[in-house]
């Protein structure tokens, strides 16, 4: 097994999430653009461990699933919540706590 | 074994009270005051277990077979334990009359502030990167949910959604790292990267000081470091009070607990290479820091400014550290305490008036405090004084030991700027003082009883200037001599 097409593949999708925060301003894609870097990082450990050959880091990536799945839950709680309130989830209409009145 | 459990004993509590809040929340009969009882019944017991063990010298694993190395019981950890529960015990009896006035708390509210200082715990004796992580997710976690508390309130779930995103990303980092140092190393333990980081050169460390730097991310960005501060301000101004308390208090100093156990020992071989990247952190954040703060108008938001050009205080010590510093250390250690006392007697004030009224604060509103509360006038100047570092309180000998540590290594340029920031610090300080004391009041003089809260913030008070000029002469209290021999010895503790 080689495994740099995986790295290269664990590096794209790292890199996607991050674009997708950047760019994107629907809070859904957000949300998922963390979950790909959370899962790339995921991938990293897994092809890690079957270098090294033990099962450090499988475990490792199983531990990781359950705080993702603990951050999911807060994170759909507050779509939930933002679009009850604001009939959007349109990023830029969040900003009454942005400085550009004062500044 | 039964003395590991002891040894364990303050955090199984914490922990136990969270569950046994959220098993009393299900039911509707009990008032926030119960909650509020029950939540300091649980912290106080851990604090009161936890104070034997600061004089205990020697470093422990807990349950060796099972955790291996993961959980480690030192002075070090017990003394970041001590300023946890005190910080959270003291934000709940403080804020009991900003909990009654509010509508939005309920017994959650308590069961996950006892989560976020488990989580905290758990962090300052993790000796393992995924530990660590989980240790640091549980805490933000919870303080997340704590940020967004007031739910009908725009600008609170605004200043949660804002810290979640931002604090997830920054989270990803962290686990990045660790998985390269994993690559690298193959275990994740602290001890195991330290023995590989001395026994190989540096085509192999290569990956580990990557990981060290994605790990390094994230904890400047929960302190506030200035390329990583956008949310800072928004989030302390949107959270509640009590919320913005626990943060600027609490919350801060446990990520100094993980980046001084993996900076000063694991990664002592290697720190000189973050030096220059941590110097330009560090003034950037001196001097953004100040900017954020003298441009605020509302207090909350000027004192979350302040917050982050303490963070630059102490990562100008992070980097004597890196430099061969042996003061450095300790005078975190001492700075960290100063900041806590005086950042909640800071705060405890603004929630404690905050609590009367429904807008939020502004300098305006502070115009002629001295005539109408002349003592919480007094005490919160005394809390000013000590964060812009005037001498004979705290903050003075706080800045003091910084400042020498940076001489010491060699940094002198960088000890000039802290000590103009300190100077700049003085006008948004005073600016408060001012107001209380220098203009005349239009409101009639209103007599308030004395309670609870204004006890706890005068006694913060008189531990502040206590910590500039006590002596040691007095039996079992110790004076400033003692407060910084228990930083020594709790360094000391990591070696």
């Amino acid at each position: 097994m080689t495994p740099e097409p995986f790295f290269a593949l664990a590096t794209l999708l790292f890199s996607m999430g991050i674009i997708g925060i950047i760019s994107r301003r629907n809070l859904f894609v957000v949300y998922m653009s963390i979950e790909l870097m959370l899962s790339s990082v995921n991938l990293i450990l897994a092809l890690f461990s079957r270098l090294h050959g033990d099962m450090h880091g499988s475990v490792i990536a199983l531990l990781m699933i359950a705080v993702i799945a603990a951050e999911a839950a807060l994170f759909l709680a507050i779509i939930v919540l933002l679009y009850r309130q604001r009939r959007t989830l349109d990023s830029d209409v969040f900003s009454k706590l942005s400085q550009r009145d004062t500044l | 074994m039964l003395d590991q459990l002891l040894l364990i004993l303050p955090m199984a509590i914490t922990v136990i009270g969270a569950f046994f809040l959220m098993l009393l929340s299900w039911n509707k009969r009990f008032t926030l005051k119960d909650y509020n009882l029950v939540a300091v019944f649980f912290l106080s017991l851990s604090f009161i277990l936890e104070l034997p063990q600061l004089w205990n010298t020697e470093v422990i694993y807990i349950f060796p077979e099972v955790f291996g190395k993961m959980y480690v019981i030192d002075n070090f950890s017990t003394l970041f334990d001590l300023m946890f529960t005190a910080g959270a015990i003291l934000t709940l009896l403080i804020n009991t009359d900003y909990f009654k006035s509010r509508n939005y708390f309920n017994g959650e509210y308590f069961a996950l502030i006892l989560f976020s200082v488990f989580g905290m715990m758990t962090l300052a004796h993790s000796n393992e990167l995924v530990t660590a992580f989980i240790a640091l997710e549980i805490a933000s976690l919870s303080v997340y949910a704590l940020a967004g508390y007031h739910k009908s309130n725009r600008l609170s779930s605004e200043a949660m959604l804002k810290y979640m995103i931002l604090g997830s990303m920054t989270g990803a980092f962290f686990i990045l790292g660790t998985a390269l140092i994993y690559g690298a190393v193959g275990s994740t333990t602290l001890g195991d990267i330290a023995a590989f980081i001395k026994g190989s050169g540096d085509s192999e460390t290569l990956l580990v000081i990557t990981g060290g730097t994605f790990i390094m991310v994230t904890i400047l960005f929960k302190i506030g470091a200035v390329p990583f501060h956008s949310w800072v301000v928004d989030v302390y101004h949107g959270a509640p009070f009590p919320v913005t308390m626990f943060m600027a208090s609490t919350f801060k100093i446990a990520l100094f607990a993980i980046a001084l156990r993996l900076y000063l020992v694991d990664f002592a071989p290697i720190n000189a290479i973050w030096s220059e990247l941590l110097q330009v952190i560090t003034v950037l954040t001196l001097i953004g820091g100040s900017w954020l703060a003298i441009t605020q108008d509302n207090l909350k938001r000027m004192l979350a400014g302040s917050s982050i050009v303490h963070s630059g205080y102490m990562l100008i010590a992070i980097s004597s550290i890196g430099l061969g510093s042996q003061e450095a250390a300790p005078a975190i250690m001492f700075y960290l305490m100063s900041y806590f006392l005086s950042s909640v007697g800071a705060f405890g004030i603004l929630s404690f008036i905050a609590s009367r009224s429904q807008k939020s604060l502004t300098f305006e509103d502070f115009k002629g405090f001295a005539q109408r509360r002349p003592y919480l006038a007094a005490m919160m100047a005394i809390f000013m004084l000590s964060l812009s570092g005037f001498p004979s309180t705290i903050g003075f000998l706080g800045k003091f030991y910084i400042f020498t540590s940076a001489i010491e290594s060699g940094q002198i340029l960088l000890a000039g700027l802290g000590i103009l920031t300190a100077f700049i610090s003085v006008y948004y300080y005073f600016k408060l003082i001012a107001m209380m004391y220098f203009y005349p009041t239009n409101e009639s003089q209103k007599r308030f009883p004395m309670d609870l809260s204004g006890v706890l913030i005068g006694l913060m008070a008189v531990l502040v200037i206590w910590g500039g000029i006590g002596t040691g002469l007095i039996p079992f209290i110790p004076g400033v001599d003692g407060f910084i021999d228990i930083a020594k010895q709790a360094v000391l503790s990591l070696q």
